[in-house]
């Protein structure tokens, strides 16, 4: 029976394919489920690396201290001073070349667990700027999607048919493979050592300061502005001390960065205090605290983060 | 819509079955709609200069067909008129405008000629260059004039090959058009084919160089010789895995429906001197200014110095029709040189393999002729990917005088980028060389064949960028 049903089949061409087609895409799913199990299995057993801290940030930090932000905020926030000054616990979920949305996601995480106490949010030039890149780097959460409901309205961000792309198990760990590799072994770790999500960078700057190239006007994501306004709306309503930052550049700067004076100006409208420090002169004269113009060394960020520790505690304080 | 995104998928799979199941005599409509549809998800306004020139196009046809002597001349030089005018309002005229002022701000004079603040359409220069070979190939009488519109206008905006060719000539895509193709499952499979290999081409493999070459390129002054050569090998791969990726999908689409469009790239880096790399690199295209241009400046039956004056034009042009920029003249003018220099060197070549001892490497000779062309082909191409002139200038400087150690930015970056080097060329490879041998994805065997396509699939999972943005050749 299953041959005279087969050879009928065969005598349709359309039919035909349209069976073999469909025997082909179990084929793929089936391969797509095993091979994507594999990856999800391997990814959140890392034992160090970006993807590491990630998911550390999301599923397990408990502290009572948690600093926001890019590879700024990861670079600039030393723990030590922070746990030593304020007698709190401390991590820094900082993530290179994320922005605001990332952030805001992985606070939603963080709230659906506990609320810290103290939340620091450094925010960088050209924070709300227009920029497709920022929509594509949201890929770190993919793996996030099936566990995290919260994360979903935000990974959709993504692209229109995040939704549908994420049937693919592999999906989620598109160009990952590699780095979930070395997040299994050791090498990992000692490779990239972090103490409490912040990683120390230990090249010291020697050029002269310049001005620091910023164009004066660009297009504004609005999107990214809600999701900054949202971030302090929910430290709010959780019963969060939230502090923003703008850490140092080593640069001189012709006019306010756009992004600084609307960031300001949110911030001020919720009573949050808002610190700019990307041009303080304490910072700009001693190029030996930075490892590059865009980020301090651990000298820097060690003398940096015993400033922001003093605007925290005198904050408290009043 | 670009050909590498969800949306593709859903038009293809749409367009495809609908063509299918409906009566022969609405095909055209179908595919004539859908190819509307599918130049207006760019820049809809702009399907209105597609009509201007298909209108001119289709009558310009008729027209010479109907008369005679001179007459004929006049109406091909109307429609070669309105198809380059078109092409310089739109492409050219902000170039020789910006020129123009330069020129003129030498002798402190003002250029009255506005600028003009508008998007080159997409494809420009491809539908063009297809509407004028239909006008040139029926005053030539090689083609019968077309009198059904909706069937003319289909040639020009047939939506595989629109925006990026491969472009056809008029004898080989119109009788096509006209033809009943029936339902083929080994046509049907063997364009699904052609597709899977060319989004893995885009995917894997050029949108992945793409992340490297940009950070390099964008950022020449910053980056050593050493990081600069790397950049500039790899966008010899990402180029022709971008461009050559965009025709497998144009031609497989193409095919699933039934129709033949021609072959636009034969494993061009495996060409053995300068002017073998032009017969297997954008075979639409080098064909086209040879029909058209070269023949028409006399090609090769000429005197020696005019028959290089003819290439250097000839190349010269094709840079000017990639876009309106120096680097793109330069890098038309180095191939040029190339290819006159490889023809004043053709004696001494022929007596080389002549030699006895040298003949007994065949295998060694042939390698480093492949070696060298491709070296010369990549830096050429400095000019092409290079931001301006001075970049480019910078770059080749750097190249050849500041070796230093390598940029990347992290080691997946770079590995991921020579993985997909080496599918392009183990594929390549085999069928350069071992054709019919270790075949995968036409394997006898139905398991093996399968898992192949399979593979093919979970590597574009696993190693597609899915975010890397349009076809380099769209631009153009």
């Amino acid at each position: 029976m299953f041959n005279s049903i087969i050879n009928k089949i065969k005598k349709k061409p359309a039919y035909f394919f349209l069976a073999k087609l469909l025997a082909f895409l179990l084929l793929v799913f089936a391969i797509d489920y095993a091979v994507g199990n594999l990856l999800h299995y391997f990814y959140f057993k890392q034992k160090g690396g970006t993807e590491f801290r990630t998911t550390f940030s999301i599923d397990n930090t408990k502290a009572d201290v948690l600093i926001f932000g890019s590879s700024r905020a990861n670079h600039h926030y030393h723990p030590y001073i922070f746990e030593e000054s304020l007698k709190m616990t401390y991590y820094n979920t900082g993530k290179d070349g994320s922005s605001i949305i990332y952030q805001y996601a992985v606070l939603q995480s963080v709230l659906k667990r506990y609320i810290p106490k103290l939340i620091i949010l450094d925010i960088v030039n050209k924070e709300f700027i227009e920029d497709a890149d920022t929509y594509d780097r949201i890929a770190s959460l993919l793996p996030y999607y099936d566990s995290h409901p919260e994360m979903r309205r935000i990974i959709e961000l993504k692209s229109r048919f995040e939704k549908y792309k994420l049937v693919s198990k592999i999906y989620p760990f598109n160009s990952a493979v590699l780095k979930i590799a070395t997040g299994n072994t050791n090498s990992s770790k000692k490779r990239n050592p972090d103490i409490k999500g912040y990683i120390p960078l230990t090249r010291k700057w020697n050029q002269p300061l310049t001005e620091y190239v910023s164009t004066v006007t660009y297009r504004l994501d609005y999107k990214k502005i809600a999701f900054y306004e949202a971030f302090i709306r929910d430290c709010e309503k959780a019963g969060i001390q939230l502090f923003i930052f703008v850490s140092p550049y080593f640069g001189k700067v012709a006019h306010t960065d756009y992004s600084f004076i609307i960031a300001d100006g949110i911030a001020q409208k919720y009573n949050i205090p808002f610190y700019d420090f990307s041009t303080d002169s304490l910072f700009t004269s001693q190029p030996s605290m930075f490892a590059d113009i865009r980020h301090l060394n651990d000298d820097g960020a060690k003398l940096y983060s015993a400033k922001v520790a003093d605007k925290v505690i005198n904050h408290v304080k009043k | 819509m670009l050909f590498n995104s969800i949306e593709f998928l859903i038009f293809f799979t749409l367009v495809s079955f609908t063509y299918f199941i409906i009566p022969h005599r609405f095909r055209w409509m179908l595919l004539l709609a859908a190819s509307c549809y599918f130049y207006m998800a760019f820049v809809p306004i702009y399907i209105l200069i597609l009509g201007f020139t298909i209108v001119i196009d289709y009558f310009a046809g008729i027209l010479i067909e109907n008369e005679q002597g001179k007459k004929r001349k006049l109406y091909l030089i109307m429609s070669l008129v309105a198809n380059i005018g078109v092409l310089a309002i739109f492409k050219y005229y902000n170039f020789l405008n910006e020129n123009l002022s330069l020129f003129l701000g030498l002798a402190s004079v003002k250029n009255p000629m506005p600028y003009l603040s508008i998007l080159l359409p997409i494809g420009l220069s491809f539908h063009t260059f297809q509407a004028m070979s239909y006008t040139i190939e029926v005053y030539r009488g090689n083609q019968r004039a077309e009198r059904h519109f909706g069937i003319y206008s289909l040639y020009v905006m047939f939506y595989p090959q629109l925006v990026a060719g491969p472009i056809e000539r008029p004898q080989n895509l119109l009788p096509q058009l006209r033809q009943k193709f029936n339902f083929n499952y080994a046509r049907v499979v063997e364009g699904l084919k052609l597709i899977l290999w060319g989004i893995f081409k885009k995917l894997v493999i050029a949108d992945r160089l793409a992340l490297y070459v940009n950070s390099v390129y964008n950022n020449a002054s910053h980056h050593n010789g050493t990081t600069l050569f790397l950049a500039t090998i790899f966008f010899s791969f990402q180029i022709y895995c971008d461009f050559s990726g965009y025709s497998d999908i144009a031609i497989g689409t193409a095919r699933v429906m039934g129709f033949k469009l021609m072959t636009n790239f034969n494993r061009p880096y495996f060409a053995k001197n300068i002017a073998e790399f032009w017969k297997r690199w954008h075979i639409s295209l080098s064909t086209w200014f040879k029909d058209y241009l070269y023949f028409s400046l006399g090609g090769s039956r000429v005197s020696i110095p005019r028959w290089y004056f003819n290439l250097f034009i000839v190349f010269l042009v094709s840079g000017l029709w990639h876009g309106a920029n120096w680097t793109f003249i330069i890098w038309g003018a180095i191939n040029g040189c190339y290819i006159i220099f490889s023809n004043i060197t053709h004696p001494l070549q022929s007596r080389l393999s002549k030699i006895a001892w040298l003949s007994k490497y065949r295998g060694i000779s042939q390698c480093i002729q492949i070696i060298s062309t491709f070296l010369m082909v990549s830096f050429a191409w400095i000019f092409f990917r290079a931001n301006n002139i001075s970049d480019a200038f910078l770059i080749v400087r750097k190249i050849f005088t500041r070796p230093g150690s390598l940029f990347f930015e992290n080691s997946s970056m770079l590995i991921f980028s020579f993985a997909g080097i080496f599918f392009l060329l183990f594929a390549e490879i085999k069928k350069e060389y071992y054709k019919g041998k270790f075949s995968f994805l036409n394997n006898e065997n139905w398991i093996v064949r399968y898992f192949s396509y399979a593979t093919l699939i979970i590597l574009i999972l696993l190693m597609g960028v899915f975010d890397g943005g349009q076809f380099i050749y769209f631009q153009f």
